[in-house]
């Protein structure tokens, strides 16, 4: 009986997963900081394409893979736009996941019940750095090719499942040609697979956990047309943005990998760069568990920021400060990078 | 709190709980067999001596690279006789260079340094050069390596 009642009600107020993303928004996602999130997704979009078309011209073979690429850039028509629009929406992908996790960690929004927001958000960041390695790793120049080699032998360093990690990864006991094709696999079938589930899932549950409270936000900011037109005209301005940047800056292609001699200059990309002078500067081990203890820390922030402000701890203060120093410290190391 | 002798209950849990265990062992076992497969078989690599050369041929305070069976090596001849390090830097893994000038090894990746003991002087390393054995026979220098 009580199924049946059950059944009664909801043909009264269907629910489906539509209403769910369909809900209308509070007011105070009108304002633009509030799109920020929307922005990697439609990148990841963008990826998505370029990759797949990239896909069929890319061999992942240590013989083929520069090769291939550089027939890319260099001879198949609009093959450095296709790669250019690639590596640009990666850059700027990053860039606006930093932004957007600034955003939620200034405004808190991860408060309960929002924590699971949180988590499964900075999944979807660690998942985008892997897919940033593992793409960089496949162009096979010699900067690649030695950051494979320190990158993977990095992991290695980790206690008890370092080696088996390493092996697995690497296919051997160096890089080669497994390793390539490992990386290749991981790059264009595991983890897109992985991230575009992430991805779906993570907005999934932003939008039924709700969005926080705001305490002024009384009215509400309608989800359709209003938000979706504004994210409309976002995902537009940032196409334009990107086709700008990709002729500006055209993709480059460094020397190819050479297992003889390093690359003179094995600064990676960016968003690595930080890091990189980080295991630069502090000796390894430290280095490594820093990095590993902050990674820690950050996906458990809300927690953490729960248990701080049952001890009274004004965490918005907080935030702020931790926010700037670590901005600032980021900026620092790569500023630093660039010098050496 | 009185105690519930619901053994009805109490069976039908114990038996879900062994089911799922089971469940889960079972299927653990068979994921741990599909990340076997991608588990490189490693062979223990047999020890092998090289022939490298006459010792009077090595040019000395200069260190001469070589790449014997994948392993890469520098040779280092200095007064204090022939010896022969791994180019592969103790921190992650990069190729050290000699610098004739400051008589040390470079790691270009992020700026270790080995004095020409190997010993690691300054920057990440956290120890020195690996080593190889160098045995002389005759005129002929031999070095004992792990070919790949
Ligand atoms: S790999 Fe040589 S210093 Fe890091």
């Amino acid at each position: 009986m009580a199924t049946q009642t059950a059944h009664a009600e909801q043909d009264v107020k269907p629910k489906s997963l539509i209403d769910y993303i369909q809900k209308d928004l509070p007011e105070h996602l009108d304002w633009w900081p509030y799109t920020l999130g929307a922005i990697p997704m439609t990148l990841f979009g963008i990826l998505v394409g370029t990759g797949l078309l990239l896909t069929f011209y890319y061999v992942p073979s240590t013989e083929r893979a520069y090769e291939s690429v550089d027939q890319i850039t260099h001879e198949i028509y609009l093959g450095w736009f296709v790669r250019g629009l690639h590596k640009t929406s990666v850059d700027l992908m990053i860039l606006f996941l930093l932004f957007h996790v600034i955003r939620v960690f200034l405004t808190r929004a991860y408060q309960a019940p929002g924590e699971l927001k949180w988590v499964s958000g900075s999944i979807v960041l660690f998942v985008t750095f892997a897919m940033g390695f593992t793409g960089y790793s496949l162009v096979f120049d010699n900067v690649s090719y030695w950051g494979m080699t320190v990158v993977t032998n990095m992991i290695g360093t980790l206690p008890v499942i370092g080696m088996p990690l390493l092996h697995l990864l690497r296919g051997g006991e160096d890089v080669s040609g497994v390793t390539l094709l490992r990386l290749y696999d991981l790059h264009t079938k595991l983890l897109p697979v992985l991230l575009g589930g992430l991805v779906i899932g993570h907005v999934v549950i932003v939008r039924l956990m709700g969005f926080v409270e705001v305490k002024e936000s009384r009215h509400f900011h309608q989800f359709y047309p209003e938000h979706t037109l504004k994210m409309g005209m976002i995902a537009v301005g940032l196409l334009v943005v990107i086709v700008d940047l990709v002729m500006i800056f055209p993709p480059v292609l460094g020397p190819p990998a050479n297992p003889q001699e390093v690359a003179s200059d094995v600064s990676p990309p960016w968003y690595f760069s930080a890091p990189f002078m980080w295991i630069t500067l502090l000796p390894g081990p430290l280095a490594l568990w820093t990095l590993i203890g902050a990674s820690g820390l950050f996906v458990v922030y809300p927690f953490l920021d729960r248990a701080l402000v049952e001890r009274g701890v004004p965490m918005e203060l907080v935030n702020r400060v931790v926010a700037t120093v670590a901005v600032a410290a980021m900026v620092a190391l790569m500023y630093l990078d660039t010098q050496m | 709190m009185a105690i519930v002798h619901d053994d009805a209950g109490r069976r039908r849990f114990l038996s879900q709980a062994v089911m799922g265990f089971g469940m889960l062992f079972g299927i653990g076992t068979l994921g741990l067999r599909f990340v076997q497969f991608l588990i490189p078989s490693g062979k223990e690599k047999p020890l092998e001596t090289v022939l490298i050369g006459a010792a009077s041929k090595i040019p000395m305070g200069e260190a001469v690279s070589m790449d014997l069976g994948g392993q890469k090596l520098l040779v280092l001849k200095t007064d204090d006789g022939v010896v022969a390090f791994s180019r592969r830097c103790t921190d992650l893994g990069c190729l050290v260079s000699w610098n004739k000038e400051r008589e040390q090894f470079i790691c270009p990746c992020h700026q270790g340094t080995f004095d020409k003991t190997g010993r690691n002087i300054s920057g990440p390393p956290p120890r020195p050069l690996d080593r190889f054995m160098i045995t002389k026979r005759g005129e002929q220098l031999y070095v004992s390596i792990q070919s790949a």
